[in-house]
């Protein structure tokens, strides 16, 4: 219960933050601008699909297209949310507050943490609402458009988990947020190097997150993938629950 | 003719040996207390005699390096869940979350309490109405004056109705007529049962609402007995020759 105590208090200070809200507004434009240049550009080339038997459709152009631009958006937007989440309680000097009141280092961090995924969630939530708005028009690829939906979810469920863990180990939210972006961003590209040389296997190509998402976002599921996005979450929310026992017993 | 002699009230707090290190230094050393319910206790001592560290582990925001800390009996180190419901804390300079009004921040104090649903609504609507809040109910943490502050943050320590109430120099930034509020109220929580245990360094605060007064000095107690009436000359006589007197340590 405390957990929830916990979720629903961080909730809260997420919807009243205007932080989140200008995040939101702006992204979620960027977003709706892109799918309309994306539609448009799907439907002045209609006709010339029209003559490939296995051409791709309006999933492949616009849905998947969509989904990549919110992947990259998500590399600034987690980062900057998930900054004031610990470090900001740090600051304020309500982090012992949650101490005091009982609540497990562990029930702090996954309640803050389920929090964060509630905003994320109606994030990636209102980004998907423009290619389902289409789809009694468009031939729309279910499984391939899940697929891809649950690459996102998880790719932002790690981010976020990532940032959780900067924001614990850090007072001032802006350095948190910067660790994070950096963090992502190398993650991401940690194989850069070995792709350029040709290497496709090995624990380089292994470790980045690209490797991991982007099979799903052409719809191929396998549970190597989720693995590893599973292992990436449960470390970042366990050092993060370490980090905070660790301030609880040293003060 | 029988004669019923009237027990004790039950044992509210009792620190047993209790020591903690801070930042590389003893902040308290070996520190042993106790305090029944109804009874108000001071906590004297000039900046750095360990008050704060000695609260925040009393609260259970701290765990201490060594000794029991017992709350209506139970060890509530080895049980941090009893801290939850029995102890409302009111820390130095009451941190609050800037983004949440007023009525927010009772709910969330109250949900990590353990009150849910309507006890919940009656708890929270009951502080208010006890501590005159209903003009701020609305405004945001972060525009409150340091007095307002101060009573948001003793609402919250209370919203729970808490068996052992700690508080860490709550007269700071309060004028007199809330001061004088404060002593009222703190009266009035001892009155039903609760104890209480407040740090401070006006001993006038002391004199007025306390029953009983400890000096810590360098992490240690150095002095713990009852508050007599008129009893401010002579403690205050106490405090200056514990807080002038230097430790062997330090004289060396």
């Amino acid at each position: 219960m405390s957990m929830l105590a916990v979720a629903r208090l961080e909730w809260r200070r997420l919807r009243v933050r205007p932080l989140a809200w200008v995040l939101a507004a702006l992204t979620l434009a960027w977003l709706g601008w892109n799918f309309t240049v994306l539609l448009g550009s799907f439907l002045a080339g209609q006709i010339q699909r029209a003559a490939l038997p296995d051409g791709p459709g309006f999933t492949d152009l616009v849905a998947v297209p969509l989904l990549g631009q919110l992947a990259q958006l998500a590399f600034l937007v987690v980062p900057l949310l998930t900054m004031s989440v610990i470090a900001g309680d740090r600051r304020n000097g309500t982090l012992p507050l949650l101490f005091a009141a009982g609540v497990p280092a562990s029930r702090i961090v996954l309640g803050k943490y389920l929090a964060l995924l509630g905003w994320l969630t109606l994030w990636l939530a209102l980004t998907l609402a423009m290619p389902l708005a289409l789809a009694h028009a468009t031939d729309l690829d279910g499984g391939k458009l899940a697929a891809a939906a649950l690459g996102l979810a998880l790719m932002l469920a790690a981010l976020a988990a990532l940032g959780l863990a900067c924001s614990s180990f850090s007072s001032h939210p802006a350095i948190a947020a910067a660790a994070a972006l950096i963090l992502g961003l190398a993650l991401w590209s940690v194989n850069l190097g070995a792709q350029m040389a040709g290497i496709d296997g090995g624990a380089i190509n292994w470790l980045a997150m690209s490797a991991h998402v982007q099979p799903l976002l052409r719809g191929l599921v396998s549970s190597a993938d989720l693995l590893w996005f599973a292992l990436l979450i449960g470390l970042s929310l366990a050092l993060a629950t370490r980090h905070l026992s660790t301030e609880r017993e040293r003060g | 003719m029988t004669t019923i002699i009237p027990a004790d009230p039950p044992l509210a707090l009792q620190l047993d040996h209790v020591a903690r290190r801070r930042a590389g230094r003893v902040a308290v050393r070996d520190l042993s207390l106790s305090l029944l319910r109804g009874q108000v206790l001071g906590l004297l001592g000039v900046n750095g005699a360990g008050k704060s560290t000695t609260l925040s582990m009393i609260a259970g925001a701290l765990r201490p390096d060594t000794g029991a800390i017992k709350l209506n009996g139970e060890d509530f180190l080895e049980r941090p869940e009893l801290a939850r419901t029995g102890i409302g804390w009111l820390p130095e300079r009451a941190p609050l979350w800037p983004e949440l009004n007023v009525i927010e921040h009772l709910d969330a104090h109250a949900r990590l309490r353990g009150l849910r649903g309507a006890a919940l609504h009656a708890a929270r609507n009951a502080i208010v109405e006890r501590l005159e809040l209903q003009p701020l109910a609305r405004r945001l943490a972060g525009v409150l004056s340091q007095g307002q502050r101060q009573r948001l943050g003793l609402a919250c320590a209370l919203v729970h109705r808490p068996t052992l109430l700690v508080l860490d120099e709550p007269a700071n930034a309060l004028d007199p007529v809330q001061m004088a509020a404060l002593r009222s109220l703190i009266r009035e929580q001892a009155a039903a049962g609760t104890a209480v245990i407040l740090s401070t360094h006006v001993l006038s605060e002391v004199t007025a609402v306390c029953d009983r007064v400890a000096i810590l000095h360098e992490g240690a107690l150095q002095h713990e007995g009852m508050v007599e009436a008129g009893d401010h000359a002579a403690l205050e006589r106490r405090f200056f020759e514990i807080a002038m007197t230097p430790r062997p340590a330090q004289a060396a």
